[in-house]
């Protein structure tokens, strides 16, 4: 069980946080879970995560200003992000495709199954 | 009015006292001169006469010259010119309207600025609206959805087949709620004109059939023969989102409203300097009575809405502002009977009101690309 991807999903809104994280951990990943980004900073780098999926509007520190610390520290220079919004301003895509975002997903066009698969692309996963 | 009139009053007033003076001025002299000849009094009073009509005449002259000046003033601000003042010349009934008017266009371009803050405020308003409805609603909305989906994929246990229904009802209309909302974010982008166009190269045919995908099991439901018609065509500057709203939402009209057995057309080609887009149906129609409202906000025909109810009233407005904002145009044709023709005679049988009428839009972009638009937003809704 070693060999399990760990996924770190930051997220204000407890019921996402919560229907996320299971649906991942019934996935077969291991699942940290953050409810604000200063929280999500910590445990990122305490834990060290295959990849982060980051809410973008957040008490404390907003999901890109989480990234932009993410990408200037030495461990997360390269780490996956995908970032989950409700919104979808061009300005903020342009802005996290700066900071080299994986994905930028927009919350009501995605099921759960969809995210599954796409982080499962992304980590070369076939199981 | 009141001015004008008693300004006029004064003005003949005023030619009138002249050539008052004057006249007394003839009797006077022919008093002074009465010894002498009748044709030397003739000859004073011929010259006194033609000084005096002289002297009315240059008199009256300025004032009309001066009048017709702030005539075309008060025209040029009735045409919305409010930045010169009048020069103001004398301390006369002239120089007094053009004090007045002067008042005037003080008080007009301090309403005008008013105006365009009180603009300025009440659209910031509206996208501030916008941007709290986006996150505000949709926010529940994906709560909802994910809920739904979590329970429906079986992560919270086995479900019945009639819980499965249930619940797949549920998401239907779940996901109805945020086509919706997604539909009238796009509409106030588009109003508030914060919308962006990001052309990039992309494959036309490619996003069309991408378009058709989201169609492909109600067309196979209704049996509806779908004929594509697509010339080689190179890649285009146009924006990739926007382009498949467009396909999708007249797509959408076509296959909702198209009843079995029908034909849809798609033809996407080259003309001249565009790329023009015909998507035709054998559907229900477009009512004479109501085309010249089709593309306007929240309007569904009264024939559609007894075919589905369910619909915004919004695709073909958010379609026509796109089409329109990337340089292009759109268009149709109700009854377009082409389609119907090839279909035979089936439709012959069928009484009047139940007659399908068919349908053909046409759209035509640039084929130098879409205009590239700097906005804040993207549009959403497909």
């Amino acid at each position: 069980m070693s060999d399990k991807k760990t996924i770190l999903i930051c997220e204000d809104e407890i019921p996402m946080l919560e229907t996320l994280a299971n649906k991942f951990r019934n996935e077969g990943f291991e699942v940290i879970e953050a409810r604000n980004g200063e929280e999500g900073f910590k445990l990122a780098l305490s834990k060290k995560p295959d990849l982060m999926l980051l809410d973008i509007v957040m008490p404390k520190l907003d999901g890109l200003s989480l990234m932009k610390k993410i990408r200037d520290n030495k461990w997360g220079s390269d780490v996956p992000i995908v970032l989950l919004t409700n919104l979808s301003d061009a300005e903020k895509v342009s802005e996290a495709a700066k900071y080299g975002v994986y994905d930028f997903l927009v919350k009501t066009d995605w099921r759960l199954d969809d995210i599954v698969a796409l982080v499962r692309e992304k980590l070369d996963l076939n199981f | 009015m009141s001015t004008n009139k008693s300004l006029i009053i004064k003005l003949s007033d005023k030619i009138l006292l002249i050539i008052v003076a004057f006249a007394t001025l003839f009797v006077l002299a022919a008093v002074f001169v009465v010894g002498g000849s009748l044709q030397q009094i003739l000859i004073l009073g011929g010259i006194i006469y033609i000084i005096s009509f002289l002297t009315a005449y240059a008199v009256s002259r300025s004032f009309s010259n001066r009048i017709i000046g702030l005539t075309f003033k008060v025209e040029e601000m009735a045409a919305g010119n409010l930045s010169k003042k009048i020069e103001k010349k004398g301390k006369d009934e002239v120089a007094q309207l053009a004090n007045a008017l002067n008042e005037l266009i003080s008080r007009l371009q301090t309403g005008v600025a008013q105006d365009v803050s009180t603009h300025k405020e009440l659209t910031q308003a509206k996208t501030d609206f916008v941007a709290i409805a986006s996150h505000q609603l949709r926010t529940p909305l994906s709560i909802i959805k994910w809920y739904i989906d979590y329970i429906l994929c079986g992560d919270a246990g086995e479900l019945s087949r009639e819980q499965k229904k249930l619940i797949s009802e549920v998401y239907k209309s779940n996901e109805r709620l945020i086509e919706l909302v997604n539909a009238l974010l796009d509409v106030s982008r588009i109003d508030v004109g914060t919308f962006a166009i990001e052309p990039e190269s992309i494959d036309i045919i490619e996003i069309a059939n991408l378009a058709l995908k989201k169609f492909s099991i109600e067309i196979r439901a209704k049996k509806i023969r779908l004929e594509k018609k697509f010339d080689n065509l190179p890649l285009l500057k146009f924006d990739p989102r926007l382009i498949k709203i467009v396909f999708e939402n007249i797509m959408s009209n076509a296959v909702k409203y198209t009843p079995e057995d029908g034909i849809i057309r798609l033809i996407i080609k080259k003309a001249e300097l565009n790329i023009l887009i015909k998507i035709s149906d054998t559907g229900c129609g477009i009512p004479r009575e109501v085309q010249p409202k089709i593309f306007t906000k929240m309007f569904r025909a009264d024939n559609v809405k007894r075919i589905e109810s369910v619909g915004t009233g919004l695709g073909l407005y958010i379609v026509k502002a796109i089409v329109e904002k990337s340089g292009g145009k759109i268009w149709f044709e109700s009854p377009s009977l082409d389609l119907l023709l090839e279909k035979g005679r089936d439709n012959d049988d069928l009484p009047i009101d139940k007659r399908s009428q068919g349908t053909m839009f046409s759209i035509t972009i640039p084929l130098k690309g879409m205009k590239k638009r700097i906005g804040t937003k993207k549009l959403t809704s497909a």
